[in-house]
């Protein structure tokens, strides 16, 4: 029997989205190498790898249901946590942010990367159930409500970015829980009404300070904003990836942006930017498309799940990383203002690639089921 | 699906999802293409300008020699430690006080001035903290980099001059160009050896004139540096070509025996010049008072050296002023050789009958104008001779004021000379319009005008070269040679990019010619020789063997019986030897001393001595060789003290 269930497990395993979500991580480790040839940045991101393979198998082969059932307690420990790091002390703090708790002997780690996980089965099991009608207001507040408690304790730290990033997750819940159509467009034709109405207005009134209109003119003209102030970081990406031209910088042996420094952040928010100067177009086309197939991948699995709240876990993860990917990549590229939020799977952090891997192991696990019921 | 069911279309929304998911990545996919694709060569020569940056290496400056190859001018490396402020910004100056005074042995009170004052500076100059560095300076600031990495070192090529002022009007000085200089077409258009903001150039003297054959080009080292602009890597070093050595005309020994004359003069004013009258080389010149070339190329950049220099330019002695280009004096007696000359090629007189009536004067109108003496009806070597002021007055008028004018423009007299230095003046001459001008009460031109014109007095002022150059051709027998300081400018070999530099000569040797009949130029040349050597006004410039041939003057400063004191009249002498076949002519004016005779034909004599000492040493005096002996010494240690 054992045997059986082994075997079919082996057979059903995703191996290609294993492997395309550790070749993207070893890829990203090596660009971490180019980022900080000088640091140990690499070797624990290697180290980081590792214990995610193992975590990432771990979850791929428990039963995702049993998880979701015991789902609040985990979305209760991590609130527990976003509480904690807040506190001097424990929480550290860096950059003016206070978002890490550090472990003696392990390092520290980031609360509101993990986070992501237990408000994702919060809300998979809360609108997992058989649904015969359109979503309920009642049922949207309730979704909004998982959503806020650790989005607001991400904003105390505080954390725009990695707040933002929750944002996407209860989008995809709720446009896949029969949401009326006409809910999404009107919101959509609001926002696109208001957001230049409220950068009309807030410019002409005041609101929106002179610093805060800068960072919006760097990402419409990098080049002659303030290139030595707000526009330093995106002007610097920009110049590292063109600079990487068709085919990369890594053969032509001179110096990197990032060794020499231009580039800031360059194995964490930048590391897109990295890949591109030393890798080039052709590099930067092969990620996106190795990342194109893995959630094509997730996408596949989610339309086999065996339940609604299995499908909803992995659309929601398919949601989070689309966003994360576009929201970083897009920085990288001048495209949108600087926001500190990590590229899956590619940026430098433990608690990023090991979110990422539990996220990925769940859709594995929910995959492995899809005959079960 | 089995969970799907007919509210929702769940199919078709995980379907937009999908294609979200696609166009996001296209969007992202389009916009490298057109960053790294399209654009990429933009970029990657932005992100070259900023990790490549070019680090000058100066050029040596050409050095410069006198005509026997002994050194004048040369150029030696110093070190400046110098404070940037872009490092600066956001900190206190105070507690920098104490580590710098003590690290680098600073005066504290001299350093807090100079922090001081930059604070009232543009932010974008440099403050030197420490001139002169040596080597254990530069080893502390090289092992303080982490702690003071505002402290930088610059290597700065340093002029040296001769001590003491010698020849400071002929060699200048150099000095960094200014933002005004930089604007103008003779800096900014010069393609071939750019000049840039805070390039050292020439600001004076030789120094200016040749400027592009002393200039070397200078090199550079390409360095790589990260963002904070700290050296990472030597990319590439390429070493910078020397300027051309010059070479001047002049001659050191004698140069040192004018200023010598000129230091030990009573008001130790003046100014002497001597020539080659067979090509124009100028053998000497010195201007005084002087001043030290070095003030400009070394102490400058202090508080010090600044006030030194202000107090240069606001000296009523004028020492920055070359008095032998700038200065226009009236040249007294000294103009009558050119009368002569003049009367005779346009038969005022002739060779055969010179005589002039003396008249111990001249009434015009109700004006006497006397002379000195009454020398009846002189013929004209005997009028040059004892410099007879009646006979000129006389001659003067009958060339009338056309005739003298002739005789202005025939030996150039309205004219530059062209000497290679910068800033020569043109000296005033007669004419009705000068007149007008510079008496406007009574713009009419009157006899009594000719007669004051006609011996180098009221409507003459001449500045000592221009003189100099007209009785040169007087000797030479007519040639016009343009007087010059540059021998050659040494060629320079092909370094690296640069390219050779061919050996540069002066550039206009050929003279202008007046045709002066030889039995015209005998007789003024005999009444020139007589002036030294029978019993004439310039006894005291005679040397036994070698034909002196001179003339006098005694230049009015002021009106007759008020030359006294410092308004006495500047003492002349023009002169040249051998009489008939002149190896050297020269010009001594000596301000406010009195008779010519008395100052200027001395220190005249002095200087052919140490020409005589060297040219035909069988004809120097017993007592020269041990005196030629110390010269030689002193001439060598000119340039090295």
């Amino acid at each position: 029997m054992v045997a059986i269930i082994e075997s079919r497990k082996f057979r059903d395993f995703d191996w290609l989205l294993t492997l395309l979500a550790v070749a993207i991580a070893v890829f990203g480790t090596w660009m971490i190498y180019h980022a900080q040839p000088e640091t140990s940045y690499w070797k624990k991101q290697l180290i980081g790898l590792g214990v995610s393979s193992v975590v990432m198998l771990a979850v791929a082969f428990t039963d995702y249901r049993k998880l979701v059932h015991i789902a609040p307690a985990f979305y209760a420990f991590g609130l527990f946590l976003l509480v904690i790091v807040l506190i001097p002390g424990i929480g550290l703090k860096i950059n003016g942010q206070r978002c890490w708790i550090g472990v003696p002997g392990l390092g520290q780690f980031q609360p509101s990367e993990f986070m992501k996980i237990p408000t994702v089965l919060m809300l998979a099991r809360y609108f997992g159930r058989h649904r015969g009608s359109h979503l309920r207001f009642r049922e949207m507040a309730m979704g909004g409500v998982i959503l806020a408690v650790p989005v607001g304790l991400i904003m105390l730290e505080p954390d725009a970015g990695q707040a933002l990033t929750y944002f996407p997750l209860l989008a995809v819940v709720l446009f896949l829980s029969a949401i009326r159509m006409w809910l999404v467009i009107a919101a959509l034709v609001v926002m696109t009404a208001v957001v230049p109405a409220a950068w009309v207005v807030g410019t002409q009134t005041g609101l929106i300070k002179p610093y805060q209109q800068e960072r919006i003119n760097v990402i419409l003209d990098p080049e002659n904003a303030d290139r030595r102030g707000f526009g330093y970081h995106t002007w610097q990406s920009i110049v590292t990836v063109g600079k990487g031209g068709l085919t990369g910088s890594a053969t032509r042996g001179d110096a990197s942006q990032s060794k020499l420094k231009f580039l800031p952040e360059p194995h964490t928010d930048f590391i897109f930017a990295v890949a591109a100067e030393n890798t080039g177009f052709m590099g930067c086309v092969l990620l996106l498309l190795a990342y194109a197939v893995l959630l094509t991948k997730l996408i596949h699995g989610a339309r086999r799940a065996p339940d609604r709240t299995g499908m909803l876990v992995i659309m929601a993860i398919v949601g989070g990383l689309a966003f994360q990917i576009f929201i970083n990549v897009g920085m990288a590229l001048g495209l949108l203002p600087v926001i500190g939020v990590p590229l899956p799977l590619m940026s430098a952090g433990l608690s990023a690639i090991l979110s990422t891997s539990v996220a990925i192991g769940f859709a594995i696990s929910i995959r492995l089921r899809r005959f079960v019921n | 699906m089995k969970f799907e069911d007919e509210t929702q279309n769940l199919k078709a929304r995980m379907g937009v999802i999908h294609g979200l998911v696609f166009a996001i990545l296209a969007v992202l996919g389009v916009r490298l293409y057109f960053l790294q694709v399209v654009n990429g060569g933009y970029y990657s020569e932005r992100a070259e300008n900023q990790r490549v940056r070019l680090l000058r290496i100066p050029a040596p400056r050409g050095a410069i020699f006198d005509r026997h190859g002994k050194l004048l001018v040369d150029s030696r490396s110093t070190y400046n430690i110098i404070l940037s402020r872009e490092d600066m910004k956001g900190k206190d100056w105070n507690e920098l006080l104490g580590p710098l005074s003590e690290g680098l042995g600073v005066d504290p009170d001299l350093l807090r001035e100079r922090l001081d004052e930059m604070s009232k500076q543009p932010a974008f100059e440099e403050v030197t903290i420490k001139e002169g560095a040596d080597s254990a300076d530069l080893a502390w600031v090289e092992a303080h980099t982490l702690e003071l990495p505002m402290l930088l070192v610059r290597e700065q090529p340093q002029r040296r001059y001769p001590e003491n002022g010698t020849l400071a009007h002929v060699l200048g000085y150099v000095g960094e160009i200014s933002p005004q200089q930089l604007k103008q077409a003779k800096f900014k258009d010069y393609a071939e050896n750019p000049y840039y903001p805070g390039a050292i150039i020439g600001q004076e003297g030789l120094e200016s004139t040749y400027d592009r054959y002393l200039r070397g080009k200078d090199g550079y080292r390409k360095v790589e540096v990260d963002s904070r602009g700290r050296i990472q890597r030597e990319l590439e070093t390429v070493a910078p070509q020397p300027g051309q050595d010059l070479v001047t005309t002049i001659d050191l020994e004698m140069q040192l025996a004018a200023e010598e004359q000129l230091r030990n003069s009573p008001n130790k004013r003046g100014v002497i010049v001597s020539v080659d009258p067979r090509n124009g080389e100028i053998l000497a010149l010195a201007s005084y008072p002087t001043f030290d070339p070095n003030l400009f190329s070394q102490r400058i950049g202090t508080p010090e050296g600044r006030k030194e220099a202000n107090a240069l330019l606001r000296d009523p002695l004028t020492p920055l002023f070359n008095r032998a280009i700038r200065g226009r004096y009236p040249p007294g007696s000294t103009w009558k050789i050119p009368m002569a000359v003049s009367g005779l090629k346009q038969g005022a007189i002739t060779v055969q009958k010179s005589n002039v009536a003396c008249g111990a004067g001249i009434q015009i109108g109700n004006k006497f104008t006397r002379c000195m003496g009454s020398h009846g009806s002189p013929e004209v070597r005997y009028a040059i001779k004892v410099s007879c002021d009646g006979y000129f007055y006389r001659l003067g008028l009958k060339m009338g004021l056309e005739g003298i004018m002739q005789m202005v423009d025939e030996f150039d007299l309205n004219k530059r000379t062209g000497v290679d230095l910068p800033h020569e003046l043109v000296s005033w001459t007669p004419s009705r319009e000068f007149k007008a001008r510079f008496n406007p009460r009574d713009p009419e031109w009157k006899d009594i005008d000719t007669v004051y014109a006609s011996f180098g007095q009221v409507y003459d002022f001449v500045t000592p070269l221009a003189m100099l150059r007209a009785q040169m051709a007087i000797a030479n027998g007519g040639r016009l040679y343009v007087p010059h300081l540059l021998r050659e400018a040494r060629p320079v070999s092909e370094i690296g990019p640069f390219a050779a530099r061919p050996r540069r000569g002066f550039d206009r040797p050929d003279p202008k010619l007046i045709d002066i009949p030889a039995e015209q130029h005998k007789l003024v040349i005999e009444g020139m020789w007589q002036v030294v050597n029978a019993g004439g006004t310039g006894g005291a410039a005679r040397i036994e063997g070698f034909d002196v041939a001179g003339k006098t003057g005694t230049a009015q400063v002021v009106g007759l019986g008020k030359d006294v004191g410092k308004n006495k009249d500047h003492s002349w002498f023009v002169a040249f030897a051998p009489a008939h076949a002149p190896e050297i002519a020269s010009i001594a004016l000596v301000e406010n001393v009195g008779f010519g005779g008395k100052f200027a034909a001395p220190a005249t004599q002095k200087v052919y001595m140490a020409y005589v000492a060297k040219a035909h040493p069988q004809l120097a005096p017993a007592a020269a060789p041990a005196e030629a002996a110390k010269k030689q010494a002193e001439a060598q240690g000119v340039g090295h003290q």
